[in-house]
């Protein structure tokens, strides 16, 4: 049984239908010594890329796929690699997306596929004054 | 964030998955931000106040 609802997929569907770029989701997980949120991200992940063909899953696997995690700087697992068109967004997500997670997800692949980012012109214009590496971390839960 | 400048990276991390980076960052309610390891916000912020905290602006006079 479908982790979505029909009545969400067919909301989902619709905003996916925005998407013009292939977007990618690169799900890392850890098949032994694992939590089960990996298998839940996959599930969620799979569900999502059903709704539209633009949207395609990858899966690697943390312990052995060392080149990969390396690429995309992965140290913990779950974790979800949001690429554009083959481009690394450096947006990623850890733990399964469940609850408000979900939500940042589908903002995520949206921005991801079509480019728009949603901010007032000011914030952008701070946001691409910015010179130097800056890594965000934002935990949350999801309820 | 990271989606207009190839600078910035954004993490999005479930808390209770993940305890250990929690109790590193005391996470004590959700949301909370951390930049660069040094900069912390709590809660959640309107998008220009977040912005600001996060790239540690100036305040607005």
């Amino acid at each position: 049984m479908g982790l979505l609802s029909g009545q969400d997929e067919t909301v989902l569907k619709q905003h996916l239908s925005t998407i013009s770029k292939p977007v990618q989701l690169v799900l890392f997980t850890q098949a032994f010594g694992g939590s089960e949120t990996g298998q839940v991200a996959k599930q969620i992940l799979n569900e999502i890329a059903g709704l539209n063909d633009k949207i395609t899953v990858v899966e690697k696997n943390f312990v052995l796929d060392l080149e990969d995690k390396a690429k995309y700087r992965i140290d913990k697992a779950p974790a979800i690699v949001i690429l554009s068109d083959d481009v690394d967004t450096r947006m990623r997500m850890y733990g399964a997306p469940t609850g408000y997670e979900f939500v940042g997800l589908v903002e995520a692949i949206l921005v991801a596929g079509t480019g728009n980012i949603d901010l007032e012109p000011e914030t952008m214009a701070w946001i691409q004054a910015v010179t130097t590496p800056t890594h965000i971390q934002v935990f949350s839960t999801p309820t | 964030m990271a989606a207009a400048n190839p600078l910035i990276t954004a993490d999005a991390i479930e808390a209770t998955e993940f305890m250990d980076l929690s109790r590193k960052y005391r996470v004590t309610g959700v949301p909370k931000t951390i930049v660069n390891e040094t900069i912390e916000i709590m809660g959640g912020l309107p998008e220009q106040d977040f912005v600001r905290a996060a790239l540690d602006l100036p305040e607005l006079q």
